[in-house]
């Protein structure tokens, strides 16, 4: 009995010992990440951003879903190559852009990710490299759709010279 | 002893992730020797980073979404003229580590804030001011960038400006001292200089 008292106590020494750990919310989108996967990025309503160069140690592709009539971000998807902190800050921005307006998510900071997943200094590029994310995937959409709209005013140009 | 060895090991992981190690061709004895405690990344490194931008940017179907890009409004293509030769970086940013080191262990000496400490360890310089935040500035060696991280102003990420002489935050024209000056001189509560 007293010896398992005493391993027990040495057990707990030796855990408080440990000086860094992540915190239980980083964890928590570590083993569940939200809304992992990917939309077909050829899809004119899906708009693709990826920041970030794996010699840095940190790629994220974060693509969101938006509805053409209305500018809602209806869905969201992200694959991240990198440490715990930034699958965690790319599975939050997945989280927050949903059923937001685009001018609304670009307006969502950095340091609000990192205070939701209480980073570390050292960690608080990862939540940059998200908030870049967000904003990547919208200007793509929107270069897309101006793209597309360009095309479809050409076209009746043509129509009406070649008639 | 044992856990100050498991600290030490725990950083080195964790920089690892952080900040990367430039390839063994043009690295100084010292780096070299560091390096090699950390063997296995050493090698990836070497293959991504031996011309470091032109290789990392052709993985992807869109060139010019990288990180430099990111630091600009836009898009932007990177002048390969100006950007920095790897030892060449290395001796301005290491100069430009020390030299702040220095300066603020001085003002360590004289400012009364709890829990005051500055560490320079594995190319990283960490200045904890207790309940006040930490800072932390590293060299990002792909980018040959220093990346900045503080209590006031969050990630920043500075790149080496010729014209100017001196590290300039892309997005906000900031200059790397003068915000370490201005931010800190708010937090010491007097005014301070850096250069």
């Amino acid at each position: 009995m007293l010896r398992q008292l005493a391993s027990k106590r040495l057990i707990t020494q030796r855990i408080q010992i440990l000086p860094r750990f992540y915190h239980e919310k980083v964890i928590d989108h570590f083993n569940n990440p939200r809304n992992v996967g990917s939309f077909d990025k050829n899809d004119p309503a899906v708009g693709t951003g990826l920041v970030g160069a794996p010699a840095c140690g940190d790629v994220m592709k974060l693509q969101i879903k938006v509805d053409d009539t209305t500018g809602e971000i209806v869905d969201a998807r992200f694959k991240t190559f990198g440490c715990g902190s930034a699958i965690a800050s790319s599975s939050v921005a997945t989280e927050w852009v949903k059923g937001k307006q685009m001018e609304e998510v670009m307006t969502i900071k950095n340091t609000e990710i990192a205070k939701h997943l209480s980073l570390p200094p050292v960690k608080l590029h990862c939540s940059m490299l998200a908030e870049d994310a967000i904003k990547a995937a919208v200007k793509d959409y929107k270069t897309k759709r101006a793209k597309s709209n360009v095309d479809s005013e050409a076209e009746p140009a043509v129509k009406a010279a070649q008639a | 002893m044992a856990s100050k060895l498991q600290l030490c090991v725990r950083r080195l992981s964790t920089l690892r992730k952080h900040c990367c190690f430039p390839s063994s061709s043009s690295s100084s004895f010292l780096v070299r020797s560091r390096s090699l405690l950390i063997q296995p990344s050493r090698t990836i490194n070497h293959h991504s980073s031996i011309h470091s931008p032109p290789l990392s940017r052709t993985f992807y179907s869109s060139p010019l979404l990288n990180i430099n890009s990111t630091d600009t409004e836009g898009p932007a293509a990177i002048d390969y003229r100006s950007l920095l030769q790897e030892g060449e970086f290395h001796s301005l940013a290491d100069s430009t580590i020390h030299d702040l080191q220095e300066k603020l262990e001085e003002y360590g000496d004289t400012v009364q804030i709890d829990g005051f400490d500055i560490d320079y360890g594995n190319e990283v310089l960490t200045l904890k001011l207790g309940d006040l935040g930490t800072y932390v500035l590293n060299k990002q060696s792909p980018n040959r960038q220093l990346w900045l991280s503080s209590p006031v102003s969050g990630p920043s990420r500075f790149d080496w400006d010729q014209n100017a002489q001196a590290w300039v935050y892309r997005r906000t024209k900031a200059n790397l001292l003068k915000v370490l000056e201005s931010e800190m001189g708010q937090l010491f509560g007097e005014p301070i200089k850096l250069a």
